[in-house]
Parts: C-alpha cells; structure tokens; sequence
C-alpha cells in the first residue's frame, strides 16, 4: 500500500501516524466521511449512542489496520456498519453483566412526540449527519464538550488527535467526551431531527459550535502555534456538510463563506519565523483565489434568498476585504456600513470594536476613537487585548504617540498569545524609536 | 405486549370496549402515518401449544402453561426512522386503559429486526 500524500503538514503527518498505520490519504478520506454516517446507521438502529459511538472508533480502527492489508471491501460503509454493530452487542453485553452487578439500570422518561406529520421527513430521508450534529450540539452540553464530542463522533477523530488540536491532554478530552455521551444518554433525547419550531434554535448552535472550532484552529487562545490549519479545515469540512444537508440555509451557507474568506488568507498571515503579519502588510498573492471565489459566490447566493443574520454579514466583510486588490483600494466605506448592519444584529463589543477601525479608516482616527471610548465602560471588551490594540493603533494614527505606546503596552500584558505578544511589543518598540512607517491592527474573526 | 395473569376477575364489559376503543385507535395512528406494518392480539394463553425437546423426542404440551408469569398479548411490526422512534410508539402503549393492578405490571419490549437491514447493504 502506498503512503501518505505529502500535502498535509508534518505535525498532522505524525499526528496520524501514531495512532493509525501508514494508510493512503484517500482511505483515510474516505473513513473520516463515512464515519458520521456509520454511527448514524447504528445508533438508527439500536439506539445507544454513547456506545455506538465508541463500537464505530474501534469499527474505524479495525478497517485502518485491515483495509491496508486485504484491500478495500466492496462496500466499505456496509463493512463498517456490519463491524460496529457486532462490536456495538459485545459492548452492551459486558454493559449489562457490570449493571446487574452494580444493580442499576439505564432509565430515562419517554416525550411522547405522537404520530410524524406527513410532510415530515421519513425513514432513511434524514440525514444522520445532520442529526448527529445537533445532538454532540446539544445546549445541555458545555461548549467544550459540545466541540471535543462534535470532533470525535462527526469529525472522525480519535481522543488523542483532539486533544493534540486543542492542546489539551487525551486524558481530559476522554474524560469530557465521556460525560458529554452520558449526559446524552441521561437526557433520553431521541435520535432524530427536532421538531420544525427548535430546529432554528438548535442550528444555532451547531453554527457556533463549528465557528468555534474554526476559531480554535485560526487563533489558537494559547501556545505558539498562530495557525492550527487542520483545525480550520476540518471546520471547514464540517460546514461544508453542513451545507449539504441544508443547501438552503442562508447562515449555514454564511458561515462556510465566512470561514472560507477568512481562511483563504492564512498562508499570507504568518511569516516564516511564525510572527503574525496584519492584513494590510500581507502579501495578495498568497491568497487562495478559489476559496475567495467559492466564499464570495455562496455568500453572493446567501444573502439577497434571507433572513440576513450574523454570519452572512460577517462573510460580506470578508469578501469585501478579499476582493480589494490592495489595502489602499479597500471599500472601506462599505465595510464600515455592514459593521453598522451587524451590530444592530448582534450587540457584540468584537463588532463594536471592528465598526470603530472601519469608520476611521473613512472618516479618520478621531472618529473611530470616539466609538471605541464609549466601549471603555464595558466590561466585556474593556480588560481585552483587542480593546487596548485597537485604541493603540487609532491613537498612533490620530499622532498621539505617548498614549499610544500605553495602549500597545497594556494590549502586550494581556496578550496569551506569543506571537500576538510578539506583535505588540514590536509595536511598542517600534513607537519608542524614531517615527516609522504604522502597523495597523491584525486581521483577527470578529467574534 | 406483556401482562401478568392475576387470577382475578378483573376486566368488566366497559373495561374491554375501553381498551379496544384505544388498541383501535393507537393502530390507527400507526397506519395513517405509514409506519404499521402487521399487528396481532394473541388470544388467551390457555389456548398455548408448546412444542420442545423431552429427552431427544419433540412433545407438545397443551396450555395453559402453569409455570408462566408473564404473557404475550400481542404485538405490532413497525418500520420507522429509528430504534427511538420505535420506543416512543411502544411507550404509549402505557396509556392503554384498564384494572390499575394490571396497567402497573404490564410491560412492551421493543427489538430491532434483523432481517431487513437496507442500511448494512449501502
């Protein structure tokens, strides 16, 4: 069998590498895509999701250690789905022989839902993905768990990989998936889609769930590593399903955009000794032409179809930033314009401070510096590195320097990021030598 | 279904047109949506037939099997979306009507068939 493709970074190289044997990237592909749809079928069937869950890993396994070996069965989903559920009774065997040891039985209260409406989804139309996502998003779950749980049982991942993407230890990320499936079992929520009225309710969260994700791999909160980009793709990869499932959802189509646009610039964001480098500094050429045209297109098609929410709106910022050929030539009118759209959406201080750098950037420093003062007061933002970077940056460019170098070195202290650590205390370097050329604020998702 | 036979004379003429008003109606339900696809009552257990090995020869025994706790009254062959859906159907059945001795001890059991598996053939 022939090795690994050498597309992917070295670290996902080794990553996988310890947990699975040399296996063809296409197989390794083609198990990850499967794997939602195998644990879809077999907790379809029998119920019991928290050890479906781990009868699937281990069906996972077995075909990554055999496939190699004695080639690909003839219907690999049929295969796995047949593995795991043999493994799925011998799980529930040894269950039921330690309960009647400790004398307790698994019990939850039943919600009737009556008989389904006739224009509701039947048998087998349903897609397990989908349903699998709201249930690992499901809003009992804490949102650490909802996206170690959403990583393993819909992203394909196995403990250790999680725990190396979110630099966590295996033992915690074990630890959290194993609550979160308990108190999924606990819950007796059923295995399918929610009732019409919730679905938008329960979306939400999955949006937010996969925007974290794509987050945690954009800008990772700690460490030094700036850009986790396996992360990000699998986000992407996970929205992107998304999508599939629900080809007419405008915020789901809004999100993909939005992580697309953003990630089409990761490989001009970071220099080679790993320092961030802000957008206005970045070299275009290295950003990736087809995501900017796949975002721009979707969140084209997204937004004039409605309702407009968040992630549309955040989606047509980036695309306006995409599309500008140079910093200078950045409509920045028209950003500032959507910053305003969105904040009337969303009363977020990220946006607040966002919509502040666009309005100096149309009608000057002093301007944008009156927003962010008013942002002084609130406490969600004002103990924030963004807060003090921004009101740095406005403050350098309105020429007051000693207040300015306040601001970069407040930002620098709260900072738990090296590199964005780095960026400032250049910044405040740079500020206590002879005027040179501004640096303005990094390219950061506004959420 | 299961009950527990209580040797009590328990069922009274409303009782039984209760019930079947409420069998009649759960079937029902089943059928509209599209997911019933046979149901039985079993008539009463005295009339059992058991077949078995006894000592290498197989004897059959005429009910009513004295050793017998529990009863099958009878049972539905759904097809739904899922092992969830098939126990929520099933857990209505403890709305059925009846002598509240009997609706306290009575039980459904709910099992997936094995020989129609669509998703196990891709």
């Amino acid at each position: 069998m022939c090795g690994r493709s050498t597309t992917t970074s070295p670290t996902s190289k080794a990553e996988r590498e310890s947990r699975l044997p040399v296996i063809a990237a296409e197989t390794e592909d083609l198990l990850r895509r499967l794997a939602p749809q195998v644990l879809g079928a077999v907790v379809r069937r029998y119920g019991n999701f928290d050890l479906a869950e781990d009868a699937t890993q281990e069906a996972m396994a077995a075909a990554a250690m055999r496939w190699p070996r004695d080639g690909l069965p003839e219907n690999p989903r049929a295969w796995l789905i047949t593995v795991a559920s043999r493994r799925l009774t011998d799980l529930l065997r040894s269950e039921q022989a330690r309960r009647q040891r400790e004398d307790t039985v698994a019990r939850w209260t039943l919600t009737e839902r009556g008989a389904p409406r006739p224009d509701e989804p039947r048998a087998g139309d349903t897609d397990d993905t989908l349903v699998l996502l709201l249930l690992c998003c499901h809003p009992s779950l804490p949102a650490a768990s909802q996206i170690a749980l959403t990583l393993r049982a819909v992203g394909g991942l196995s403990a250790a990989e999680i725990a190396r993407a979110l630099l966590g230890s295996e033992q915690t990320v074990t630890r959290r998936i194993t609550r979160a499936k308990q108190s999924i079992r606990d819950s007796g929520v059923p295995f399918a889609l929610p009732a019409p009225g919730e679905l938008g309710g329960r979306l939400d969260a999955v949006l937010r769930v996969l925007y974290l994700i794509f987050n945690e791999g954009y800008a990772s909160t700690a460490g030094t590593a700036l850009i986790r980009a396996d992360l990000a793709q699998e986000a992407i990869r996970l929205a992107r399903t998304l999508h599939a499932a629900l080809p007419g959802d405008s915020e789901v189509a809004g999100l993909l955009a939005l992580m697309l646009l953003i990630h089409a610039r990761h490989r001009a964001r970071t220099a080679p000794d790993g320092s961030l480098i802000p957008m206005a500094e970045q070299d275009r050429s290295l950003w990736d032409r087809g995501a900017i045209d796949e975002g721009v297109s979707l969140v084209t098609a997204a937004l004039p179809r409605g309702p407009t929410g968040p992630y549309q709106l955040q989606a047509a910022i980036a695309a306006v930033h995409d599309e500008a050929e140079s910093p200078e030539a950045t409509d920045w009118r028209q950003i500032a314009a959507l910053y305003g759209v969105l904040l009337r959406l969303d009363d977020n201080p990220v946006v607040a401070l966002n919509h502040a750098v666009a309005v100096s950037m149309v009608a000057g420093p002093r301007a944008g510096l009156e927003l962010v003062q008013r942002l002084g007061a609130d406490a969600r933002i004002n103990a924030d590195r963004r807060f003090h970077a921004v009101r740095g940056h406005l403050l350098e460019m309105a020429g007051d320097c000693t207040a300015a170098l306040e601001a970069y070195r407040a930002a620098a202290r709260v900072a738990t990021n090296l590199q964005q650590q780095r960026y400032l205390n250049q910044q405040v370097t740079r500020l206590q030598a002879p005027p040179g050329p501004s640096g303005p604020f990094g390219d950061r998702p506004a959420r | 279904m299961v009950g527990q036979p209580s040797g009590r004379p328990a069922w009274t003429q409303e009782d039984w047109a209760a019930l079947g008003a409420f069998m009649q109606a759960f079937s029902q339900e089943l059928l509209d949506s599209g997911e019933l696809v046979e149901t039985r009552g079993l008539s009463a257990p005295v009339h059992t037939r058991r077949v078995q090995l006894k000592e290498g020869v197989p004897v059959v025994t005429d009910g009513p099997y004295a050793e017998a706790e529990e009863v099958l009254a009878g049972y539905w062959v759904v097809e739904c979306e899922s092992f969830d859906r098939a126990t929520e159907i099933a857990s209505r059945l403890t709305g059925c009507p009846g002598p509240e001795h009997l609706r306290a001890r009575a039980y459904a059991d709910v099992r997936p068939i094995d020989d129609h598996q669509p998703d196990f053939e891709g």
